[in-house]
């Protein structure tokens, strides 16, 4: 006979035995599964590699001149439209060839030089640049616009101060505001800090979604659930353990993302603490699997949960600043970010591991994560026990 | 090739999609969908970025340079603050992604006609929302000091303020923006997403397509069968692509009707290019579906031909010509990158096939070779 406390003990053992028996299939079906294991891996490690690669920086936009003028003072505003912005695509005879080079992409900025520039200058008359800019890329041509009005507005700045006999090293004796830039956290804008994770905490989230809905659906759709549900099993112990398996997959792809492709191949700094970023993480992709357990409940074969997984993935990354800041959000959708998990993630991932923030700084983000997440998982196991109860 | 196979197959491909109700929803919900969200939401241009100051000086000039910043759209005043010391903690917490700090003697500086510096602390995580908001403070910088350079020259030369505004900025820009005049991104954008929703569906709802029958065993009925195995394969997927086609009209509706994107280009080129493109984003879903043995892996192979590269290599948020060596590569991969321009010349520039030829080629070779490579790796006559 055993006490009560034996059987106590036996019971949460056998518990967990079960629990562990389960995470292990789930762990050696997803093993077996070659190609899946391929795709993993790719999104994981090579995926965010090659995000690195990807910048939203104005890179060596070709500049084309139609110079009307030919003067020393025209080629030199020509000449200050250098790399890493810019880069010399020549001359053109006419402006019509330069806006044909602009439909066909040849180039992205025109920049024509009024006849009589130079005189213009040294007379003291005002003389005007025109600048054509492809603007159907958007961040291209803002950027491009930006960038050369700040160098036509600094030559004629020059020109000004030269005018009244002031050389760039007595500019101390003029009354002007010299505006200096530090920038934090990633002082050159390399965009190999920022995509790469952005890129990685996507990456979390699809994964988090789609692996334990399809490890569920596929179960309904064979009819494997039934015999699951005749075993000794409890809902509970046939679910959870389909989001643990998916989740430690998740934790060592994140390991090796953070240690091959961030560290190793873009030396980004991990300011804040890993234990830290990686109880975080856990905490999402356990949370946000309840997305996937819902989806689970809805669809009856893979081709449906795939589709739905879209539905509830896209704007869900797309609402979080992964891919636009959330300064350009509309401002009715600037609200709607906040019931994106994704976003407190991203808040948090940043400031983890670029910022070296801890927890005094980022408690209400964990919060919002830690009740967005509750809730999910909350529902999502809910109707799951439903309909397998 | 016998076309009442092809039409049987078909046929019963599209009573199977016809019958399961969600997924035939699905296919028409999860593109409109997409643009819908897309399209009011994915804007570029960065406004109201949240800053605050610190200023030493407190004196009218440095309330007026501050008010320059406080009135502008593109920042969002946050308070100021007593000293550096309070700006780390709230650039850490994204409360503020911009600080201003005005040293003190900032105001007798300037009245002595000296040069003084103002230090600008940026949050630098997000490389384009920097390059932006730096570019805001040069400008408003740059304007204020036009205004003290003419005030200077006015009082120096004594001449009229008039020509003291012409002597201190000597040059204007003219600044024209081609094909996007107002440089909103949403007519871009809304014409880009076109290309962009083009490359994600079709896909998905291809790629489960024959591992399905695989998995659960139908697929014994066509090896069983007089039907070849290309007869198999274009009549299989002859329904998704009808489905896609209705849903590149309802697209491109859209973009012209809701979001008022101009379309400049021809439409019959459009409409034949856009088949080509979606005979091509089928075919991913194919090969992929040829490729794996559980529907499982479909899923996830699929997102990674898809979603990733019509994000990052499309050009759809990140221009290719900026891109490393790497990146252009990568891109030129993928089918995403020709559609795109094919999708951009039409809406916004207005040019046709005789510019567009290249690219139109290209997705055809693209649909070439992954239909021959479909066919190649389908054999009625299964290993094992």
């Amino acid at each position: 006979m055993m006490t009560p406390n034996e059987r106590m003990t036996s019971r949460l053992g056998l518990w967990l035995w079960r629990f562990w028996a389960m995470t292990l299939k789930e762990l050696i079906q997803l093993g077996r599964d070659g190609l899946l294991v391929f795709a993993i891996a790719y999104l994981f490690l090579f995926d965010t590699y090659m995000a690195g690669n990807v910048g939203m920086n104005l890179n060596n936009a070709v500049v084309v001149v139609h110079d009307a003028d030919q003067s020393a003072a025209s080629r030199e505003l020509i000449y200050r439209f250098q790399p890493p912005y810019f880069k010399q695509g020549g001359e053109v005879a006419d402006v019509r060839t330069g806006q044909r080079l602009l439909d066909t992409g040849g180039a992205l900025v025109v920049l024509d030089i009024p006849p009589r520039f130079e005189h213009d200058l040294l007379t003291g008359r005002p003389t005007a640049v025109q600048v054509q800019v492809d603007a159907a890329n958007t961040v291209l041509g803002f950027l491009a616009a930006s960038y050369s009005s700040q160098i036509i507005g600094q030559y004629g700045f020059d020109q000004a101060l030269a005018r009244l006999g002031q050389s760039a090293s007595a500019l101390e004796n003029v009354p002007i505001v010299q505006s200096e830039h530090r920038v934090w956290y990633n002082p050159n804008q390399k965009d190999a800090w920022f995509m790469p994770l952005s890129e990685l905490l996507v990456v979390i989230t699809i994964m988090s979604i789609m692996l334990p809905a399809a490890a569920a659906v596929r179960e309904k759709e064979r009819g494997t659930i039934e015999q699951l549900l005749v075993t000794p099993l409890s809902s509970l112990q046939i679910l959870l353990p389909k989001v643990v398996a998916m989740t430690l997959v998740i934790l060592l792809g994140t390991a090796a993302s953070l240690g091959l492709v961030l560290h190793g191949a873009f030396d980004f700094p991990m300011k804040g603490s890993l234990t830290l970023f990686f109880t975080v993480t856990a905490l999402y992709a356990f949370t946000t699997a309840g997305l996937g357990l819902y989806i689970a409940t809805i669809a009856r074969n893979l081709a449906q949960a795939a589709l739905l997984a879209i539905l509830v993935l896209m704007p869900m990354i797309f609402l979080s600043g992964a891919w636009t800041p959330p300064e350009a959000m509309p401002a009715g959708l600037r609200q709607a970010m906040y019931l994106s998990p994704l976003y407190h993630f991203i808040e948090m991932g940043y400031g983890i591991l670029l910022k070296g923030a801890g927890l005094e700084v980022l408690w209400d983000s964990l919060l919002g994560l830690t009740l967005l997440g509750a809730g999910i998982f909350g529902f999502g196991v809910h109707r799951f026990r439903r309909q397998f109860g | 090739m016998n076309l009442r196979r092809i039409l049987a197959v078909s046929y019963k491909e599209w009573r199977e999609i016809v019958r399961d109700r969600l997924f035939l929803s699905l296919a028409f919900v999860v593109p409109s969908a997409l643009m819908l969200i897309f399209g009011y939401g994915l804007t570029l241009d960065v406004e109201h970025i949240p800053f605050a100051v610190v200023d030493h000086d407190k004196s009218a000039a440095s309330r007026d340079y501050l008010h320059r910043y406080i009135d502008s759209r593109y920042f969002d005043y946050r308070g100021e603050l007593a000293s550096e010391r309070e700006i780390e903690p709230l650039l850490a917490d994204s409360r503020i992604r911009l600080a201003i700090v005005i040293p003190p003697r900032f105001g007798e500086r300037l009245a002595q006609g000296r040069a003084v510096a103002v230090q600008t602390l940026i949050d630098g995580t997000f490389p384009f929302r920097t390059s932006s908001s730096q570019g805001y403070v040069v400008a408003i910088n740059a304007a204020y000091n036009t205004e003290q350079l003419s005030r200077y020259i006015a009082a120096r030369l004594g001449v009229p303020p008039a020509t003291a505004q012409a002597m201190a900025q000597p040059v204007t820009v003219e600044m024209r923006y081609m094909f996007n005049q107002a440089i909103r991104s949403t007519w871009s954008i809304a014409s880009v997403l076109v290309m962009f929703v083009l490359m994600i569906t079709p896909p998905f709802l291809t790629a489960l397509g024959v591992v399905r029958e695989k998995e659960n065993g139908s697929i014994y009925n066509i090896y069983a069968s007089t039907v070849t195995r290309g007869e198999f394969l274009i009549g299989k997927l002859t329904p998704y692509v009808g489905i896609s086609l209705l849903n590149f009209l309802i697209l491109w509706l859209f973009a012209t009707r809701l979001f008022g994107a101009p379309f400049k280009g021809d439409p019959l080129f459009f409409a034949l290019a856009s088949t080509v493109f979606v005979v091509c984003t089928t075919g991913i879903g194919l090969l992929v579906s040829l490729l794996v043995r559980t529907q499982v892996a479909a899923m996830m192979l699929t997102v990674v031909v898809t979603i990733v590269p019509s994000v990052l290599y499309s050009g759809l948020l990140v221009p290719i010509a900026s891109m490393d060596p790497m990146g252009q590569f990568e891109a030129h991969l993928f089918p995403a990158m020709y559609y795109a321009d094919i999708v951009l010349g039409s809406f916004l520039k207005g040019v046709g096939l005789d510019v567009l030829w290249g690219k139109v080629l290209a997705l055809a070779i693209y649909a070439f070779v992954l239909w021959t490579a479909s066919f190649l790796l389908f054999n009625k006559r299964p290993k094992a």
